[in-house]
């Protein structure tokens, strides 16, 4: 159930519950990202877009009411024993590639490749008259597109066949089997949601998660065979990077100039928005050049500090300020970024 | 345009012969400039005139559409059959995509839109700049059985047309007394309007009506209808909710393929559930009133209503899914003494005393946002300055014309005389005599063999496919 998903976001130390319910709604601000990189949960980033924060923190409180998490201070949620055992004891799926969400828009990625498979499926059978599986007028003037650019008909549904049957042969079969039940083509509306957990034994939810999933996988399968027709189809709706244009930008400029008074005064950005920028990218990028930033004084002092803490998520940075009172924000904020990546790495 | 080019057109864009009853007398005074109020039974290819008037005339042809479900299979119909200049502008689009297509509205030949939509200066101004072929108001009904209370913006259609240069307008529509006939063409403000009106009587749907004591009876004989009359079935329900459980439940006991289908589905569901249907994969669908506005499915042999329909208007519309191919169909009420409450409670919801209308109108004057339905809807009459008495009396009018409709259905379901007669009758029509295979009176089995409509085995569930089985029939051609 939904509630399973949620509790799984939650550990034995307390957590700031909107702040994770908000990565996975895809809010891009910086403390929300920087919840999502100490509570190790960045790469479910926008995965449950479109959910109203509302329906979480109606979940939330009914899990607190059921004794499966505990609120230990205002905002903070906490596994109670009994949800740990809650936790340790569901079988639900596992999404292991959502964080494709970061650089791609996978939802419009699914709209377009679902109608694609429908129209080469069809046109494989000579079918020209079909219901098709969407409506909305950009997806199909992209996939209008996309089909023009093809060679014969023939030809590509082999290449889609071929394509799919590689990447859907290295899954389990149970999830190749999702895959392909759900798909719409010739003499074949596909599976519901619903129809699918009742036949594959499993709830609604869990195959909303698992082809949310398998797009995600289908789309790193994709990215890794460029060949493939459907690649075609996915790489206008790739981004280089997860960090956004802007905050691209100014680490661009930063690592020319290094001076930041100066890139806000060129780009006419607060200089606060110019930190926060910096702070995206560093979270988003773990090879952001951190020593750049941090003068090896400043790095010396704060690993004397913290070095052996673990406990990234709650360094105060008074604690900080009471040992170098020069020290700034901005620096704390991206030791504590740096850290992170380096546990993780 | 002479008859044979028509006929000729008509074979070579769609592959039929003949047109069916009330198309050809609507498309040649539609030709001819002039307003036509169509009255014909669910279908009878109601979209094929406005398709075939829009090839023959130059400009766009915008079509207003009640519901977003509807408009997107009106769209899917229309690519379907070949055309491929078509879109809906619905409020689920984001404003870019909005933008992008009201640009090259001249590059389309059909547009869906609801009437809030149209109503937006930004699109109202992006269709005042291109030609209108024809104006089309699908599911004209609802300007009188859905506006006041649910729809108010229907009102303003009429000012809409006007603003749009008065267009030659086609008012659609499967059921209509002579009271909503009225009420249409003042509302639109086309007196003049031609009617070709097509009798709402479906000769080849038996009307039978199971009276019983209480909802564990109703749920046997729901199961004992499915498992003993033809399918395909549609079994409706005013609850989303019941729906899904029902459906399931019957799964369970029938061991038929049955699906719920409501407007709370996503559209990939709702589209995935009527290919299902419309291909004979499915047995049953439970479904709330959404489905079937834009289905055309011919064989469907049974429409069962679990909950009484709000009106006999609606009941015709909603029987009418069945037997379209001509073959025996069976349209059964399943009710129990106190059912109406349902419906009342339904109407209520939007009903409002004086008292309460003036209280929402002193809300509006002191600038606070609306807190229920009642207020949105309350809302669109006091942006556009209507006062409180009038609208009371609109409310007063409404929950009155609710009341007969209501009364009016109740008299079809409690008759102990030919129920056909009594429906027609509501209609202003003289019915048929009665006989065996026309509709059931109290007392009286259901003539199942006399129908032909008694099932058959039942189909064995298809065995799970292996995936690359099934990837190789999608993708491969002779496999
Ligand atoms: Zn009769």
């Amino acid at each position: 159930m939904f509630e399973d998903y949620l509790l799984r976001l939650f550990s034995v130390t307390p957590r700031r519950a909107k702040a994770i319910f908000n990565v996975l709604r895809g809010r891009r601000t910086v403390s929300t990202l920087f919840a999502g990189l100490t509570y190790g949960c960045l790469d479910q980033l926008d995965s449950w877009h479109g959910v109203p924060l509302e329906r979480f923190l109606a979940t939330a409180e009914a899990l607190v009411n059921q004794g499966f998490l505990a609120s230990p201070q205002p905002g903070y949620l906490q596994l109670t024993p009994d949800g740990q055992q809650r936790v340790a004891a569901t079988t639900l799926y596992r999404p292991v590639a959502l964080s494709a969400f970061q650089t791609v828009a996978v939802r419009q990625f699914a709209a377009e490749a679902q109608l694609a498979l429908q129209v080469v499926s069809e046109a494989v059978h000579q079918q020209r008259r079909y219901y098709p599986v969407t409506t909305d007028p950009k997806t199909q003037a992209r996939v209008k597109a996309w089909v023009r650019q093809q060679s014969r008909t023939r030809e590509v549904a082999a290449a889609v066949y071929a394509g799919l049957h590689a990447f859907l042969g290295q899954l389990d079969p149970q999830l190749a089997a999702i895959f392909v039940a759900s798909l719409t083509g010739y003499r074949q509306p596909g599976l519901t949601d619903a129809q699918l957990g009742v036949r594959f034994d499993r709830q609604p939810i869990e195959l909303l998660m698992i082809r949310k999933d398998l797009t995600c996988q289908w789309v790193a399968w994709l990215q890794s065979h460029p060949k493939d027709p459907l690649a075609g189809l996915l790489a206008p709706l790739v981004k280089a990077s997860p960090v956004s244009t802007s905050a691209q930008r100014t680490v661009r400029d930063f690592s020319q100039s290094g001076d930041l008074n100066q890139i806000a005064q060129n780009r006419r950005l607060k200089p606060s928005t110019v930190r926060e920028h910096l702070l995206e990218a560093a979270i988003l990028t773990p090879r952001f050049p951190f020593k750049r930033v941090l003068s090896p004084a400043v790095l010396t002092q704060l690993s004397d500090g913290f070095g052996g803490r673990q406990d990234v998520a709650d360094w105060q940075f008074a604690e900080a300020q009471a040992v170098n009172a020069q020290l700034t924000f901005f620096e704390f904020r991206l030791y504590q970024i740096m850290r992170c990546h380096d546990a993780t790495s | 345009m002479q008859q044979a080019e028509l006929y000729h057109l008509l074979k070579q864009k769609y592959g039929f012969d003949e047109f069916r009853p009330g198309q050809l007398a609507v498309i040649q005074h539609l030709l001819a400039g002039e307003d036509v109020l169509a009255v014909l039974p669910t279908g009878t290819g109601k979209s094929l005139i406005y398709q075939l008037v829009g090839s023959v005339l130059p400009g766009l042809v915008v079509v207003v559409s009640p519901l977003i479900s509807l408009m997107q299979d009106q769209v899917a119909r229309l690519n379907y059959q070949g055309e491929k200049r078509v879109a809906a502008l619905t409020s689920q689009q984001d404003y870019g995509s909005r933008q992008q297509l009201l640009n090259r509205l001249d590059q389309l030949d059909f547009l869906f839109v609801s009437p809030e939509m149209l109503n937006q200066p930004a699109v109202l101004t992006a269709v005042r700049q291109v030609q209108l072929a024809l104006f089309v108001v699908d599911e004209a009904h609802c300007i009188s059985t859905w506006g006041p209370d649910f729809r108010p913006d229907y009102l303003t259609l009429g000012t809409l047309r006007n603003q749009l240069g008065d267009p030659v307008t086609l008012m659609l529509t499967a059921t209509a007394t002579a009271r909503i006939r009225d009420d249409i063409t003042r509302q639109l403000r086309v007196p003049t309007a031609h009617q070709v009106l097509y009798s709402v009587n479906r000769p080849n749907i038996y009307l039978a009506v199971a009276t019983l004591s209480d909802e564990t009876a109703k749920r046997a004989r729901l199961r004992q209808l499915i498992e003993t009359v033809a399918g395909p079935v549609v079994v409706y329900f005013s609850s989303k909710r019941q729906t899904d459980l029902t459906a399931e439940w019957l799964r369970d006991v029938t061991g038929l393929r049955v699906a719920g289908y409501h407007a709370g589905l996503s559209a990939e569901d709702r589209f995935k559930i009527q290919q299902q249907f419309m291909t004979g994969q499915l047995d049953v669908i439970c479904a709330t009133s959404a489905f079937g506005m834009g289905i055309n499915k011919a064989d469907i042999r049974m429409v069962i209503h679990y909950h009484l329909p709000t009106s006999l208007a609606d009941y015709v519309q909603e029987i009418g899914r069945a037997g379209r191919d001509g073959q025996p169909a069976l349209a059964v009420i399943l009710y129990v003494a106190g059912d109406e409450h349902l419906v009342q409670s339904l109407n209520d919801l939007t009903s409002a005393t004086p008292a309460e209308i003036a209280a929402d109108q002193q809300r509006f004057a002191r600038k606070q946002p609306a807190q229920d339905a009642l207020s949105e809807v309350l809302d669109h009459y006091w942006q556009r300055g209507i006062d409180p008495a009038r609208v009371s009396e609109q409310f007063v009018a409404r929950a009155a014309a609710r009341q007969r409709e209501l009364a009016a259905l109740l008299r079809y379901v409690t008759s102990t005389t030919c129920r056909r007669a009594v429906m027609l009758s509501y209609f202003g029509e003289d019915a048929p005599e009665h006989s065996l295979t026309c509709c059931q009176l109290p007392g009286a089995d259901l003539p199942l063999d006399q129908l032909g409509l008694k099932r058959g085995a039942a189909p064995t569930t298809s065995e799970v496919e292996d995936w690359e089985i099934q990837l190789k029939r999608l993708f491969l051609l002779n496999f």
